[in-house]
């Protein structure tokens, strides 16, 4: 999915060569692992975990960070999750940075009068732990709008809010909402119109059993148009997200 | 453990091996433990370089034993470099 817009992967741990080569081949891992043995390379990123005494297995173990770098070795971006046990994925990435989707990632249209709305999901399938992405595009019919934030009381926010136990953080961001003056609130509101596109982030919970899963949620909003006002709605989706079985590391010893 | 190890390392390694050895029995970590486990691993994370700052040069062997770079890891429009704890454990 990277590869097509002209970026590599590689993946660097304080494993030896042959830990690596066993893995790759267990796991057909044609990316390259690199094999950062006394971890000079991990303390020359400043990632070295420090929490780690000598003598245990762990010790010299970075922080998993992953980073974006252009050719010249400039970062572009970095991504990292405050807990070891969460990694930001490939495909989230991919559609962060070039909006690219999985052919096979799931989607969801949903109707409601003026509104249509389509969801998905960055990737189809997962592991536990990791962090995915979803989109939201929204289009309106010429002549209503739905509301942006902040509102005066009573008015309802358009947001996307996923629920259930394999989520443990989430995040949803709407691009600025155009100020419009509404007569009958006699106040001026942010508001959306024609067609826009949110995009959030998912974390999943690690450990989580493989398998499909349902991620379920609800789109709030409430459409008005210069003359009435629809009461506020939530309506219910969800799309399905394949978890893959974690990865079994070799045990060289 | 050795003596010299700073207190604050001791008590996480107590955290770590207690850990450890329920995973490794096969048996259920409470969640405390496991809440101070996270912590205990997580202590003053460092990031690394920032965006717009520029990577140490290096050149490692990869799983083939070839030595690589940068400049030989990176596609044309870059290089997505993952640092991950282990495939041994």
């Amino acid at each position: 999915m990277l590869e097509g817009k002209g970026l590599r992967i590689a993946a660097v741990s304080y494993d030896s060569r042959e830990t690596l080569q066993h893995f790759a081949e267990k796991y057909r891992i044609q990316i390259p692992l690199l094999s950062d043995r006394d971890s000079a390379v991990i303390r020359g990123f400043g990632i070295l975990n420090t929490n780690i005494a000598p003598g245990l297995r762990a010790h010299g173990v970075p922080h998993p960070v992953e980073y974006l770098i252009a050719p010249d070795g400039l970062v572009i971006r970095k991504y990292f999750v405050p807990n070891y046990q969460h990694r930001v994925t490939a495909s989230s990435v991919a559609f962060r940075e070039f909006g690219v989707v999985s052919e096979e990632a799931p989607t969801v249209t949903l109707r409601s009068g003026a509104l249509t709305i389509v969801l998905g999901l960055s990737t189809a399938r997962a592991f536990a732990g990791q962090e995915i992405s979803f989109f939201a595009k929204f289009a309106l019919e010429p002549g209503w709008h739905v509301y942006g934030a902040p509102l005066p009381e009573g008015c309802t926010t358009t947001s996307v809010m996923f629920d259930g136990p394999a989520i443990v953080r989430q995040s949803f961001d709407l691009p600025p909402a155009a100020p419009m003056r509404v007569n009958f609130l006699e106040e001026t509101v942010p508001v959306y119109s024609g067609s826009f596109q949110g995009l959030g982030s998912l974390l999943l919970k690690f450990p989580l059993d493989a398998g499909k899963i349902m991620l379920a949620g609800r789109v709030s909003f409430q459409q008005c148009s210069d003359t009435v006002c629809e009461p506020p709605e939530a309506i219910e989706f969800e799309l399905p997200l394949i978890l893959e079985p974690f990865m079994v590391a070799i045990r060289s010893k | 453990m050795a003596n010299n190890i700073p207190e604050d390392l001791q008590e996480k390694a107590a955290i770590m091996q207690e850990f450890g050895r329920l995973r490794a029995a096969g048996q259920p970590v409470p969640a405390e433990l496991q809440a101070k486990h996270v912590n205990a691993t997580n202590d003053r994370y460092a990031t690394g370089p920032e965006a717009g700052e520029r990577i140490p040069d290096f050149s490692l062997p990869d799983q083939e034993g070839v030595l690589r770079s940068v400049a030989n890891l990176s596609g044309p429009n870059g290089l997505l470099l993952v640092f991950y704890r282990s495939a041994d454990w």
